[in-house]
């Protein structure tokens, strides 16, 4: 599906250019520190109830 | 929330995002990750700058490059393209201090009606999930998209 230039330009999701030569660095965890803290907080808390709705 | 943003460059699964800020300070360039945790599709939100010259990341340097606000919206930006790809995921965000978070909490409250149409939004106080509410302070964030 092809957008319009009006349609790009309301879309809140960003034009995104793809550099293959990213791909390596995101399998590294680059803020290692980061993601002990999140793991740390998931295990503490756990996540919260949600309510299904619509947009 | 139509905010100026900086080009971004992404790998092909949009774990890792790229920009350059462009200021006083130069051209410095900072990396979005999204790093899934312990439980499945559960990501964490890092974000830092990387030495062109040694490669290092720092999540804890201040910049100064007089950008903040493009800067902020720019990693704004990348929930939305992340979300797209993977829309089931929870995304866990904290700064790396206590004004950093109340940074990314004020960022939050300013543009909290547009990001409530697309996300639900929590925020970590007293060691529970609470639904995100304006003048609260809280320790960390967490967001999920709507479906």
């Amino acid at each position: 599906m092809t957008m319009t230039i009006k349609q790009l330009n309301k879309s809140k999701t960003p034009i995104v250019k793809i550099n293959k030569a990213l791909d390596k660095l995101a399998d590294k965890i680059l803020f290692p520190e980061k993601l002990e803290e999140a793991n740390r907080i998931l295990k503490k808390v756990g996540l919260p109830k949600t309510k299904r709705t619509t947009r | 929330m139509k905010h100026e943003i900086y080009q971004l460059e992404s790998d092909r699964k949009l774990l890792l995002f790229e920009f350059s800020s462009v200021g006083p300070k130069g051209k410095i360039t900072k990396l979005v990750q999204y790093m899934e945790t312990n439980l499945n599709n559960y990501y964490n939100l890092g974000f830092g700058d990387r030495d062109e010259k040694t490669g290092e990341i720092n999540d804890t340097v201040i910049t100064n490059n007089g950008d903040s606000q493009k800067v902020l919206a720019t990693v704004a930006s990348t929930v939305y393209a992340f979300t797209d790809k993977h829309p089931d995921s929870w995304i866990h965000v904290k700064g790396s201090n206590t004004a950093r978070t109340r940074l990314y909490r004020i960022g939050i409250t300013n543009n909290l009606l547009e990001i409530k149409k697309d996300y639900h939004v929590f925020g970590l106080k007293d060691d529970q999930w609470h639904e995100f509410r304006k003048g609260n302070e809280y320790q960390a964030f967490l967001i999920q998209r709507k479906k």
